[in-house]
This record gives structure tokens, sequence and C-alpha cells, in this order.
């Protein structure tokens, strides 16, 4: 259980910090003085100007007199120990404590382990109990510990700009209940965001026992769960879906995201992952059929992807249903009519499912009509997929209103009193409702929120109520399968926030309104005598055992989805200028509640590598009849640039999206893998009323939605407005040029991996030359050739790699789904600062991991290398992702040319930057072949966003409250220091020293070595798909050596004699042979052969130009 | 043409290059007087706020270093003993001794006592004290004799140059297990046993890490 202490305050000493930075100030301390310091860079060459020489002498004599100064300040400053005054039980200052606790999230939560140190949470990681998330985490929850310390976040409760002290507030939520119990409730309304909590569940009951006549209504902008009417009508009861993808061999997703926007995104990824992964030949691989209007991370991993508008999905379910159940043939042909598919796409695929019944699985968008979710239901249950790839499960009914029931009632004039807890509805409430003036209109409005946002400052009677965030509450949340999980919190609210729990049970007025006893009151009774234990175990756990939602043996009925199958209707065609609009949730910003979080504003969106921004997304072709056509860039070496790009900033043309006269104007991002005529809008951005992160952040795509097409609108138009936008891409070249960065082959079929699984090597520059470990080395163990570098003759003297442990990685590309949960897992491990949208446009983005992006479509023939150069955009190209991050040389570039040797190896096998003594030449960076070294051009520490440009004479420093994220065993960086990933160096070296620690206390001193799995870097760790293993490469039994053993593992530009210690597991591809876009290669492999092998261009020829590839492998190992 | 310098000039760049040396002779003497860790921090012995004497608790007390910093042999960071540690037996003894008062204050108001920092790396060294005291370092390696000490002082300059001697040759300074926390005791090559030493090095497999990563993360 979480202790409760309280943090010590900092001494006078502390408080009034060195004297010689005041004598400084008072020596030049007028206003134009120090703006003259404080632009170092000056942005304009006249500024020079405006240095007359006095002025220069004086600033000489301020750099002297600070100089004088600072000799002082040699002698150390006298620093305090501070000691608890009553020794806290469990805390030992200097090791970190691990509590569980939930991050809930509309109606799921993922649950996590906090990383406390001294009570400060600073890392998350996911919690291996809960093991159908196996330890991992995804991108927000990484990145929602920064939101705690975020000092934009509101930090008192509030009323017409007067604080409110929480005495006042109890007694304003206590006056709510007594004010409105009389009349049971009448004039009272409630609108909250979606909750699993059964806390919230029962208070809400408690609530309408007492009150008959309030409103309780609850909305969420996005969704994330299938309709529950879809299940209501199809099985009669009040269930949903749990999908278990690990079972399924044979999977079609329409318009469904599952590896990432759906509800339980993590379990989906890693069942996917478990079915996807090939260890070795003869292992079995599923195999992944996408129908989608926009490019998801799901569509990015499919084998076969069919780019069809959102407003199609109907008639291509209905098509696929009428394929595999031809009684249901002439109900849905009117369903089915206007569909322009190819049939045989649809013939084959359902081909596929029939021949593995009891192992497919079809899943809908949440997004997607009911209609849908009910062809899918019926279909996975003829397939015999349900009790197998999908059960369904019992969920509680949610007897809640929706927002328009309550803007309803609002505009009746019969809500008195309304208490808006959570959600942010002045923002992202559907527009025709025109929630600000609804909300201006009621007499007395409560707003509990995390941030004092639009919906606090729609008008000034608002009262807002500051909520904790989760890792400062006490509460209850459940997982998509609906395990009870703990919200235990870590800290003390910073400042003063209420739960939701708390502000329902006041109003309630129940008699014990404490957070953590309203917890405790549900699981006691659930456990009855058992309370205290069960509590206990349920808060060590971080969850309580056998609370899943309970499993139903359900029973298709087709009578009752024949009534949701009443009017047809046609499936729209759409052009140019009747556009499908599909609303999506932002992979960063979800529905806009994390506009403020830093971390997620600078990850670029897996897809379109944009940061800071949101897009309208429009397909190639799209792009050319707008007009918008792009010329190509002068850096363009063989290809045809996606967009156009000034000197690394994407030029954007700023269009206006008008949909039934609601218009919007946002920059336009051509996005190839588009279904032609349907626009991607991401929501979230173009906060209003946000902190300074969130600021001008992206546009607001809300204004266009209305109650009836909240996820999908059509009729939709693009008008030039003729401005152009500059954008933060982080990847301006798309194409692989024909390389083998990432080396795949399909599973089955000619050349595929079933015949030749060691195709990696038939791949590349390698693959063409002799062996470069020679002939000594190739006849070596891995762990000999790691460890005694086989090399000729050189100069450079090799490090001695004579420690314990020798730590290498392997990253498998076959199950990586790009989600950026490492990035962000990475940033908060190692105190990676952010830099903004400025300077990410000038290519200074600090992560350590970057996630490339490439697409292949085939047909690319390069200029340079004798091709035509290609003049279109891929409309429909595959996807190849690959994360890097420093591969750990053995023989590493960056170290032959640091002048100061401030990069250089250690024992182990790292590649270690020793920060204090960098002097910033980047020389490394600059001959860093993986590109992976990251510059601090600025002190990104020290300074907020806006004073980056600031010299080192101006005022310094962050506050306290940004300070308490970092992780105290990372250095900080500081400005002119080269930094990179070190396989998280501080992970390594504390496990190492734990064990042998441990081992010393246990009598057994000689054991030093770790034992496998129990260092991980925090990438490793929250890898959803476990697509990374790290380890001790000397070990032959670790993860790593296993991984690595793999025939497909490869090292990315291996033929630079790097020796990178992180080598990667080649990618495959498993497409069905009798599908129509059915291609022999996948198409990287294609343009591969394209470039590398003269005779080979033109069609056709792919199968036959593998030959001599695989010939040239042979004579080079001979 | 008329003469530009005097003759007297002709001894100019002599002089100039004397004057040279001298000054960068006495920067450097003076640097390395104020400015490296031997002079900066040996004999540092600030006024504490409780005039806490380690000679008196450990050779008339007989306590044991482990008694108050508890968790050296569990984390990286010895800890400082928080009040109620002192008032496990100043309750009883000395119980209303003046210079106890700051301790009785932090023990009721839970307010902590400033204890002026002494021994310290930089923040950008990662000096973990369990591993060493497990693996045969003794606490007077890097403190001295702290158990004879009234007042304590900074002993030795934990610069890196001091670690790196003992990391290059960690036979020198071990001890048996048993003498880590005796601070009256000798290492094993002291006891004239370097072939125990080296013995030592071997089963426990010490390889005390010279690379960066070993303390810079």
């Amino acid at each position: 259980m979480k202790r409760k202490f309280e943090h010590p305050a900092p001494s006078a000493g502390e408080l009034t910090g060195p004297k010689y930075w005041r004598s400084l100030d008072d020596l030049a301390g007028t206003p134009g003085f120090k703006a003259q310091l404080g632009r170092e860079f000056p942005e304009g060459a006249a500024e020079l100007d405006g240095v007359d020489r006095r002025h220069f002498m004086k600033i000489m004599a301020a750099s002297f007199a600070f100089g004088a100064a600072g000799l002082a300040g040699c002698r150390r400053p006298e620093r305090n120990i501070l000691p608890f005054g009553k020794s806290v039980e469990g805390v030992i200052p200097g090791l970190p404590q691990y509590y569980a606790t939930a991050m809930p999230v509309r109606k799921w939560a993922i649950p996590l382990l906090a990383e406390t140190h001294q009570g400060r949470p600073t890392k998350l990681e996911g919690n291996p109990t809960y093991t159908p998330h196996g330890g991992a985490a995804s991108m927000l929850a990484q990145a929602s510990v920064l939101d705690l310390y975020d000092p934009d976040r509101s930090t008192a409760h509030t009323k017409g700009g007067a604080v409110l002290k929480a005495d006042a507030v109890n007694a304003l939520l206590a006056s709510i209940g007594g004010n409105h119990a009389a009349t049971q409730g009448a004039g009272l309304a409630f609108l909250a965001d979606e909750s699993s909590s059964p806390t919230r569940a029962r208070l809400v009951a408690g609530l309408k026992t007492k009150f008959p006549r309030a409103t309780w209504a609850e909305f969420e902008p996005v969704a994330d769960e299938p309709p529950a009417s879809a299940a209501q009508a199809s099985f009669g009861v009040n269930v949903k879906p749990v999908y278990h993808f690990a079972k399924a061999k044979r999977i079609v997703s329409l318009d469904c995201d599952f590896l990432h926007s759906e509800a339980g995104s993590l379990y989906y990824a890693r069942g996917f992952a478990q079915g996807r992964r090939v260890a070795k030949k003869g292992d079995p691989m599923n195999r992944l059929y996408v129908a989608e209007s926009g490019l998801t991370l799901t569509g990015s991993m499919a084998d076969h992807r069919l780019r069809i508008a959102s407003s199609h999905m109907l008639a291509l379910a209905s098509k696929l249903a009428a394929v595999l159940v031809p009684a249901t043939r002439d109900m849905l042909a009117p369903y089915a009519s206007g569909l322009d598919v190819n049939q045989k796409w649809v013939d084959e695929c359902a081909a596929d499912l029939l021949a593995h019944r009891g192992e497919s699985l079809i899943v809908a968008g949440a997004h997607l009509p009911a209609e849908v979710h009910a062809i899918a239901y019926g279909l996975n249950e003829i397939l015999g997929g349900v009790g197998k790839t999908v059960d369904f499960v019992r969920v509680p009914a949610s007897g809640a209103s929706s927002i328009s029931d309550l803007a309803a009632a609002i505009k009746a004039g019969s809500v008195k009193t309304l208490v808006i807890l959570g959600g942010n509805p002045a923002y992202n409430a559907p527009a025709d409702l025109d929630w600000p003036s609804l909300q201006k209109s009621v007499g007395e409005v409560i707003r509990l929120g995390y941030y004092a946002d639009e919906t606090s400052a729609v008008s000034p009677n608002v009262t807002h109520l500051a909520a904790a965030h989760y890792l400062e509450s006490w509460g209850d949340a459940r997982t998509a399968d609906g395990t009870i999980v703990p919200v235990q919190p870590m800290i003390m609210p910073l400042f003063g926030g209420l739960t939701q729990n708390e502000v329902i049970a006041r109003i309630a007025g129940e008699t014990n309104a404490d957070p953590y006893a309203l917890v405790y009151a549900g699981i006691s009774g659930r456990a009855g005598a058992d309370a205290e234990k069960t509590m206990r175990r349920f808060l060590h756990d971080g969850l309580l055992a056998g609370s899943a939602y309970e499993k139903v043996a359900v029973k298709f009925s087709r009578e009752g989805v024949e009534k949701l199958f009443r009017d047809p209707v046609k499936s729209p065609a759409f052009s140019k200028d009747n556009l499908e609009v599909r609303f999506v949730k932002d992979y960063k910003m979800d529905d806009g509640r994390c506009a403020n979080n830093g971390w997620l504003q600078e990850c670029p969106d897996p897809i379109t590598k944009l940061s800071w921004d949101n897009v309208i997304q429009v397909s190639p072709k799209l792009g050319k009849e707008l007009g918008i056509d792009p010329k190509g860039s002068l850096l363009q070496v063989a290809r045809k640039e996606e967009n156009e790009f000034i000197a690394g900033k994407e030029n954007s043309h700023v269009f206006e999206l008008t949909v039934g006269g609601r218009k919007i104007r946002g920059p336009v991002h051509i996005q190839p893998g588009l279904s032609n005529y349907t626009v991607i809008v991401a929501l979230g951005y173009g906060r209003t009323v946000t902190g300074h992160v969130g600021k001008d952040a992206g546009f607001s795509a809300y204004p266009l939605r209305t109650s009836s097409a909240m996820h999908i609108a059509t009729g939709a138009k693009l008008t030039d407005t003729g401005a152009r936008m500059l954008l933060a891409n982080t990847q301006e070249h798309w194409s692989m040029e024909g390389r083998d960065i990432v080396r795949e082959a399909n599973f089955e079929g000619a050349n595929s991996y079933q015949e030749n699984p060691a195709y990696v090597k038939t791949i590349g520059m390698e693959a063409h030359s002799p062996s470069i470990v020679g002939e000594a080395g190739e006849k070596m163990t891995p762990q000999q050739r790691a460890t005694l570098i086989p090399r000729g003759n050189s100069l450079y003297v090799t490090p001695q790699f004579d420690g314990h442990h020798q730590w290498g990685m392997s990253i498998d590309l076959n199950t990586c789904i790009g989600c950026n949960a490492c990035v962000v897992a990475c940033q908060a491990e190692n105190n990676i600062p952010i830099v903004g949208k400025e300077q990410v446009m000038r290519g200074r983005e600090m992560h350590w991991i970057r996630l490339d992006r490439y697409y292949s479509s085939g047909t690319a023939d390069g200029a340079a290398f004798g091709g035509e150069g290609n003049r279109e955009l891929p409309e429909d190209p595959q996807i190849s992702l690959q994360p890097m991050t420093c591969v750990h040389c053995e023989l590493a570039p960056c170290e032959t040319v640091c002048p100061v040797n401030a990069t250089v190896h250690d024992d182990e096998g790292l590649n270690v930057m020793a920060y204090n003594r960098c002097i910033g030449t980047r020389y490394c960076a600059n001959n860093c072949p993986y590109k992976v070294r990251r510059f601090n051009f600025f002190d990104w520490n020290q300074r907020s966003l806006d004073q980056l440009y600031m010299s080192q004479l101006a005022p310094f420093g962050t506050p306290e409250l940004v300070k308490m994220v970092k992780n105290p065993e990372v250095t900080v960086r500081m400005r002119g220091v080269m930094e990179k990933c070190t396989y998280c160096v501080q992970r390594i070296q504390n496990g190492k020293i734990q064990h042998k620690v441990k081992m010393a206390q246990a009598g057994r001193p000689g054991d030093v070595m770790v034992p496998d799995g129990s260092i991980k870097p925090a990438c490793a760790q929250t890898c959803p798909v476990d697509a990374i293993a790290f380890g001790n490469i000397l070990d032959p039994n670790s993860a790593v050596s296993k991984a690595k053993a793999r025939e497909q593992d490869y090292a990315v530009l291996g033929y630079l004699n790097t020796r990178p210690r992180t080598t990667y597991s080649g990618k495959l591809r498993n497409p069905n042979p009798k599908m129509p876009d059915y291609g022999t290669l996948p198409l990287s492999r294609v343009e591969y052969n394209r470039k590398n092998v003269p005779t080979g261009h033109g069609a056709g020829h792919e199968h036959t130009s593998e030959a001599p590839v695989a010939g040239g492998k042979k004579g080079g190992h001979e | 043409m008329s003469k530009l310098f005097p003759k007297s000039a002709n001894g100019l760049p002599l002089q100039i290059v004397i004057y040279l040396v001298v000054l960068a002779g006495i920067a450097t003497a003076g640097v390395t007087y104020y400015m490296t860790p031997k002079y900066t921090r040996v004999g540092y012995a600030p006024v504490q706020p409780v005039p806490f004497s380690h000679a008196k608790h450990v050779q008339e007390v007989g306590l044991d270093c482990r008694y108050c910093h508890s968790n050296v042999d569990k984390s990286g960071h010895s800890n400082v003993p928080t009040a109620q540690t002192c008032m496990n037996c100043h309750s009883v003894v000395k119980s209303t001794s003046p210079l106890l008062a700051p301790i009785r204050e932090s023990y009721e108001k839970g307010t902590p006592v400033p204890w002026v920092w002494i021994h310290t790396t930089p923040d950008y060294a990662y000096f973990n004290h369990s591993i060493h005291v497990n693996r045969g370092v003794s606490c007077v390696e890097c403190h001295g004799k702290v158990n004879e000490m009234d007042t304590v002082a900074h002993m030795q300059p934990l610069s890196m140059a001091f670690c790196i001697d003992c990391h290059r040759n960690p036979e020198a300074r071990l001890r048996e297990p048993k003498d880590v926390f005796n601070l009256d005791s000798k290492t094993l090559a002291d006891q004239g046993r370097q072939k125990d030493a080296i013995d030592l090095v071997h089963n426990w497999k010490v390889k005390p890490p010279q690379s960066c990563s070993g303390c810079h993360r």
C-alpha cells in the first residue's frame, strides 16, 4: 500500500542561490542590456550594428566581473543531506520503488507499474502480472507521467477568477446535493466521460436512486469499442467481443485499426504478433487482410490491403457475407451494390477464411455502423471462430443518456445545474449541438477538469474544480477483458485535485467521500470477510484475480440482425466534388486530451511522420486532381517526393474542407495508401484554450462533426486557399531507393522464406563480396566473433571486449507494428527533451529511437541508377517499418573521429558517450552511417521552447515541477554535447550491481553473470509485440542469442564492417497466391532487383533476377 | 627611414616570452592549488547542526557503521540516519541535552536535520556504495578513519584519478568481507597476503569497470 509522507521543504540556503548572479544583474540590470545579452544568435545580421564600442566595453566589463565572481564559485557550495524525521517503512534512499496502478482510458484501462524515486513517479511500465499485456504499455501510457508535472495543469479550484478553498468546494458540492434533494434531482444534470470504474458505476447508481429525476449523460468524441446495438441485435444480450488474435491464422479487418486504436489494442497487438512471429522454418504465420480507407498501423502490416472508402465497408462486408453464406445473398445484395471491388479479391479471401474454420477472425472498426459489426459477428460464428478466436463477454449495461438528449434537455430549459466531469465538450461535442452556447444558458455549471480548458473557459460563471491526475488518485478501472485493476496514487495530489468519484460521492451525500474508502468499499463488497487481505493483494498484484467479464455462450439471431437491415443504402460514388471525410482519433493526441503533452506532440505520427501538427490527408490521385502534385525537390535522388519540401520543411498547401456548409482550414498532406476520394482528418489538435505546448498545434476538425456523422462524413469538398504552411516532417524521403535496409521475403512460394530461410544473406552488398569477417571469422562461433573481432589489417586498435557480458540486441521487423511506444518510453527513461516545432523543422529532434517508414511500389526505377526516375507517387504501396537507434557497432565509425575520446567502447561492447568529455564537434554524428546521434543545439532542459535562442548570460532554469519527471539515474545533458542510445546503460549497471550484491549476500560472490531477461532497456520493456530482444550475446541460451541465431537475422549496412550489436530480423509477408494482388516478391525486393540486377529491368524479370543474386552470394563466400 | 623602435626594444620579444612563461606558470600553479580536488576537498570539515562525534559512537558505544547507515549495503546511496534512529537511544540517553535539540525537533515535527554534505561526486558520476562494501572495499578507503574523527573531515580527493587508481589495481585495496566495516582492519595486501588478494579477485570475478559507462550514464 502506498504511504503518505511529506516532502521536506528546501532550506533557506537552497532558495537563495549563488550570489554572483545578483551582482552581475546589478551591474548590467537595464532591460536593454538584458535583451542584448539575451539574443546570442542574431536573427538578422544587421543586429551587429547595434553593438557600439562603448556597449562592447560594458559587456566585457560585465564578463570580467562575472569571471572574478566566478573564482569564488570554485569553492564548493554548501549542500545539505536531509533525512526523514521518522523512518518510512520500505523507503531506501537511492533505490526506486514500484507500485501497481492503472491508466484509465475510456471504457478500458492499461495496468501499469509506476517507478517512484522518493515518492516521485518518473516512469511507467506495463504491469507484467496482467498477462494479456505482458508488461507492455502504450505510447500514451508512457507519456502520461509527463502530464502529472505539466506546469499548465489547473492548480486551483476557481469560480469567476477567485480561488476556492477545499472547504468551500466541499460545501458547494454538498449544497448541490442538498438543493436538489427536494425535487429528486429535477434540474440537475451530469455530463461525464466514459469510464470502466466499478466504483464510479456504484456511485452513479446511488446518485440515480437519490436523484431519480436527474440526468446522467456520458459522451466520448471517439469510439474505440463496437457499438453495443450490434451485439444486442445479433445475440439479444448485452455483450462485447474480446478477440484472441493469437489463435487466428486468417484475419480480416474491415477498417479496424486493432493494433492501435481499439480498446484492448495492447492485447490485440500482442496476440497478433504471436501469430506473426516466425522463429524458425516450419513455424506458422498468420495472414492479414485489411480493407481500409486511410493508412493505419494495422494496414501497414497487411498482407493484402484493399483501399476502399469507409462508407463502402458495409458493401464489402455484405459481399463477403454473400460469398461465405450464400443464403444471405438475396438479403444483402442491395447493400453490396455499387461497390467497385474486384470480385476475385472477395472470393479468394472468403475461400481462405473457409479453409481455416475455427482459426479465422473478422473484425470491424469501432466507428463503423452496427450493420457491419453484425455481419462480422455472424460470419465469425459461421467460420467457427466464436469461442476460439473471439469470445463474447457480458458487459454492464450503460444507462447513460447521450449528449444529444442532454442538449435537448438544456434547450428545453429543464437543466438548472450542470456538472461536467472530465471530457471537454466545448471543444469536442458535435458541432450541430453548439455546446458552448448551451452551456452558457445553464444557470450553474460545475466542471471538474485536469486543465482549465475550453469547457471551463466558456463563460466566467463556470466553477472549475481541479482534477487529480490518475497517479495522484485512488480509484479503480477495468481492462478491456473486464479485470478490475486499482488506480493507486504515487504521490499526494500536487495541487489538491479531486477525483470524479469524490465529486459524485459528495454531491450524492455519501457519508464517507474519501476516495480510498470508496474503492475499499467496492472491494470489500466483493470480498466479504477477507476485505483487508483482498485489498492488499489487489494493490500488490495490481489486479483482482478472476474479476474479468463473464464469458457468454451466445447464439446469433438472424431475426434480430434482419431488423438492422431494413432500408438498403446504395454505396455512394465519390469524386473530387463529393469526398468522404473520415475523422480519426489521433495516434498521439487521442481525442485532444493529450494536446499539452510535449512528448506526444513531438513524437512523429507513425504514418505521416509529422510532429506538432495534424493535416488533411489526401490520396496522391486526389492531390493531383487538386493541383498540388509535388514537383519533387533537388534533394531527391531517384524519386518524386510525396510532398514538397523546402530545406527539410514540408511546404504544404492550406485548403478549406467543407462538409454540409461547415468549414475548417488545414494543411494538406499527400498520403499514399489512401482510398482515392477519402480524406483523413485527425482529431485532437487546434486546441484554443490549452497550455504552452498545445497552443497553436494543428487545427481542430471538430467543427465539421455533427451528431449524425461522427466518424464518417460524405459530400465534402476541398478548396485551395492559396496559402502555404510549413510542417515539421521528420522523414522527407519515403523510399529505400532499392537498397537493402529492410530485407523482406514472402513466407511461402518462389524465392520465399520456406525455400531459403537465410534469404537476408542473398540481399545486399554482403551477398556479392567476401565475408567481412574473413575465412577465420566465418569459422568462429557468434560468441567468439563478438569478442575477438576478426578483421584485416588496420591502424585502428580494436577495443578489448573482455567484460563478463557482451550486450546485444535483435529487433524483429516481422512483428514490429510501428506503434512508437518505444520512442516515448526511451524519452521518459533517458530524460530526452523536446525541442519544439521550429527546431524539428531544422532536423534537431532528440529522440534516440526513430521509426523509419518506407513505401515500396515495385515500379520505382531510379534515374540515378540508369532508370527513368518515377513520375508517379505510389498509390498503393507496401509499407516497411524499421526502428532505428544506435546499433552499438563493434567497429564504430563515430569513435575514430572523436578528437577528445568522448565516445569510446566499454569492455562489454557498449558504444558509450561521456557527456562531460564531449566538446560538441559533431564529427561523430557526421560519421555515423545510421544517423542516430543527437546533438544538444540548445539548453533544452534549461530553457522553455520560446527562450532557446537566449545566450548563456540570460537567466536559466525550469520550474521545479518540470524537473520532477527526470530520471535521477540518467544525466540531464547540457547544451553542446552529443547524445544517443546507450542501451539504457543505467539499467545495465544497476542490474549488474543488484545481482552482484544479491549474490555476495547469498554467499556466492563469484556468480556475477546476470540472469537473462533481468535487464531490459526501456524500449524492449514496453514493446507490446516483444519485437526487441536484449541481453548477453556470450550466453548462447539467452533470448538475444537465440534471436540472432535466426537465419533471417542481418545487420543493417553490414557491408560497412561496422559489426553492429543491434541486428534485425528480416520482414516476412504472407500473401495468398490466389489473390489478384499477389506478388511473388515483396515490392521492396522487386525494387531491389530492378536496381541491382542490370538485366532485371521490366516486368516479369523479378523471379529470374533472384538467381544471379543467390549465385553472387555463393561466389562471395567461397 | 626613421627609427620606429629604440634599440632597447631588441630585448622585447625575449621579455615577452619570459613574462608569458612566468604568467602561465603562476596560472597553472594557481589552478592546481585552488581548483583541483586534492586542495578543494581534502580537509573540508564543515560545522554540522549537531556536533555528532563518530569517534565516541564507534569507539565508546561500539556501534557498527550500518546501525545508522543502514542501507549502505543495499543502495547506491548511503543513507544518513533519520532522527528516529538517533532517538532510539537518545530518547533515554542525554534526552534533554541542548545539543540534541535539532534531533528532537526533527523527530517531533518531521522536518529534516540539515546535515552538511561532505563527501560527494559530481552529478554525472554515479557512485554506488552497495557494490563496493559487498565486494571487499571498506568504508575507510574513501572516507578515512571516520571512527577516530570527532568532526568528519574529507580525507581523500575522490577525484576520477583516485577512483581509477583502485579500479585498475583492486588487489591492493580489497579486504576480507568480515573486515569491510572494521575501519581499523588492514587490506589483504597490507597484511602481506598478496596471494589471497589475487585469489579473491579471481574467485569473486572482481573486475572494476575502467570504461566510461562504469560511472557515467
